[in-house]
């Protein structure tokens, strides 16, 4: 009997990705199923960034292949929106908040043309689901930390993707940020999308995320967090013995 | 005015709309230097054109001199690439060597070829009139007017027509990839438009003026807005004000045209970094001094706040307690009355309802971090500021 699989959301194979001949992530195997919110973990220089870069084809991997639902990036541009570290761009561009956002909208729209009313719509509405509508005509620099990762989001949703790569978006963030961002990445779960979050904080992954894989220049470990997340596979991508008080 | 005047300034202001819109994104992306590179390293793609075309203002020497510097921009990031040297080092090496290139070629051939070094540098605007553009026998004007003026209908095209990519790909390189719009394409069309356009100036301004009209329109706008499309705007109006002005002050003081117009840009960025309402050093300078008040300030209405007893709260022992200097003190009891925080009875001060209040208020967007509200609540608070 022949069943038809649906593809898994990312599939990598036999992936490595090297700066200068070194490599940085080394024979990664790795498939992450629909509809998971996964952590991705790993000490200081495991790789995390720049596996969510090498499935994103922002760097061109040495060896190995990324696919998204079947098929390379380049043929699925429109169904993976990427949150960048915040660090990663200029705050003192001249721009606003909503102007940052509606940036998400250039995808879909392609080459030359403009946004425009409906765009506008989208974004503002993201703005607001992201609890940043006030602020939407604030220069960007005159933003919070936590206030910028939320128009980070906000732009992520607008591209209204079917994949979320997320690069620590918890940094510099306080508490009540990280519990509406978290809120709206359940939300997003819920409504079938797959989130990939390059995470930081151990103590939370239980609490936060459905499925893991552990990450130290090669894979370590992948999947369901009540499988797999224990103290051997910490002490396995720390290299010290780990201990996590996991309450499950 | 004679038409030569009017000519020289139409020339100068074209040069100058031209250089300020590739300019504003160079600022942005940080790559200002690249200007420099490009201006001076496209010297021997300019003699070379003219050794073959025997005429400045011919489109095939413009290509050739504008390939010459996307060359540089490709040896620049080539040699940066190899992480032995930083990008200023690597900008520093490349064109000194190209633009060297290019002086020995005049040099080698001065008898013959009618570019000299002064002009190189500085460049010839007030021969520009001379040079006509005849078709059959009628006069169409100055051959550098249709010169820059292609290129500037050119740059503002592209402008028009990619505004959108190039602010994304200026702004995060990193989403321009994931939305399918290649950054590196948008990358060397900058470079590409940048490099003719310090072509088709080079004539006007020469190598080393070019680079004032490229990034101080840009830089002073930045002082200015928060809106890039504002910036454009702004930075051509300041590129056109200084060729004018410029022009004018050349002619009255007998000067070189290009040296008064950068002359002038350098006097608007000086006069904008001083005085610009809200980055400018002066207006810095008040907002410092006033929230050193407003701090004081709070830490005023703390201590009122914490200490119920009266010593802690007369006039004059305040001074000590809090150690301030007596004008401060002095500034902070009179903002402090003035907004009705306080009250004053037999020389001890209490909070009002509307002190205990903002007091209470204000401590708590301090310790939950979200400092960003203190200004709206001082709004709403202050009638009186500073």
């Amino acid at each position: 009997m022949i069943t038809e699989h649906k593809p898994p959301a990312v599939q990598i194979d036999d992936l490595t990705v090297a700066y200068n001949y070194k490599p940085v992530l080394w024979d990664i195997d790795l498939v992450i199923p629909e509809g998971v919110l996964m952590a991705i973990v790993g000490p200081n220089g495991a790789g995390k960034s720049t596996l969510i870069k090498a499935i994103l084809g922002i760097i061109q991997p040495l060896a190995g292949s990324v696919q998204i639902f079947g098929k390379p990036y380049k043929k699925q541009v429109g169904k993976v929106a990427y949150v960048p570290q915040k660090g990663s761009v200029d705050w003192d561009f001249p721009t606003t908040a909503l102007d940052v956002v509606m940036m998400g909208t250039y995808g879909s729209l392609g080459w030359i043309k403009r946004p425009g009313q409906k765009e506008k719509k989208a974004s503002l509405e993201a703005l607001d689901k992201v609890g940043m509508l006030a602020f939407k005509n604030r220069q960007i620099s005159q933003l919070s930390g936590g206030q910028q990762q939320r128009i980070f989001l906000a732009r992520a949703l607008v591209q209204n993707a079917s994949i979320y790569l997320m690069d620590e978006p918890f940094q510099g963030v306080d508490a009540t940020t990280e519990k509406a961002i978290i809120n709206i990445l359940k939300e997003l779960r819920k409504e079938g999308k797959t989130l990939i979050v390059v995470h930081h904080d151990l103590q939370t992954v239980p609490e936060y995320f459905d499925w893991v894989t552990f990450l130290n220049v090669k894979g370590i470990a992948s999947g369901p967090v009540k499988d797999i997340f224990n103290d051997d596979n910490l002490t396995k991508t720390y290299g010290i013995n780990y201990k996590v008080a996991v309450n499950q | 005015m004679t038409n030569a005047q009017i000519e020289i300034q139409a020339i100068a202001a074209l040069v100058a709309v031209a250089c300020a819109i590739p300019g504003a994104f160079l600022v942005l992306r940080k790559m200002s230097m690249i200007s420099d590179a490009i201006s001076h390293a496209i010297l021997p793609g300019i003699v070379l054109g003219f050794f073959i075309t025997q005429d400045l203002n011919s489109p095939l020497l413009i290509l050739l001199a504008a390939l010459t510097g996307v060359i540089t921009v490709i040896l620049v990031e080539y040699i940066q690439k190899t992480g032995l040297v930083k990008e200023d080092t690597a900008i520093g090496l490349v064109f000194p060597a190209l633009f060297s290139i290019g002086v020995i070629l005049i040099a080698k051939n001065a008898n013959d070829v009618h570019l000299d070094i002064d002009a190189v540098l500085l460049g010839e605007l007030a021969f520009a009139p001379f040079d006509r553009l005849l078709i059959g026998e009628t006069d169409m004007g100055p051959k550098s007017l249709w010169v820059i003026g292609t290129i500037l209908l050119i740059t503002l095209t592209l402008l028009f027509l990619f505004f959108k990519e190039l602010k994304l790909s200026t702004f995060d390189k990193g989403l321009a990839t994931t939305l399918g719009f290649s950054p590196v394409l948008l990358h060397y069309g900058l470079m590409t438009v940048s490099s003719v356009t310090v072509v088709g100036a080079f004539d006007a301004v020469g190598a080393v003026l070019v680079v004032a009209l490229i990034i101080a329109p840009a830089a002073t706008a930045y002082l200015l807005t928060d809106n890039l499309k504002k910036m454009l705007i702004i930075s051509c109006g300041f590129g056109v004000f200084a060729a004018i002005g410029g022009y004018w002050m050349a002619h009255f003081l007998n000067a070189s045209i290009a040296g008064s117009m950068t002359t002038v840009l350098g006097i608007i960025f000086l006069l904008v970094y001083l005085f610009a309402p809200k980055q400018g050093v002066i207006s810095g300078f008040f907002q410092e001094k006033q929230q050193q008040v407003e701090v004081s300030l709070l830490i005023f209405l703390l201590h009122l706040q914490n200490h119920a007893e009266a010593e802690e709260r007369h006039v004059n022992h305040l001074r000590e307690h809090i150690n301030w200097q007596k004008v401060r003190s002095k500034t902070v009891l009179e903002l402090a009355t003035k907004n009705n925080l306080i009250q004053i009875s037999d020389d001890v001060v209490s909070l009002t309802d509307k002190g205990q209040e903002f007091t209470d208020e204000a401590l708590n967007y301090i310790t939950t971090n979200k400092a960003t509200a203190i200004e709206e609540l001082k709004n709403r608070f202050f009638l009186f500021r500073g």
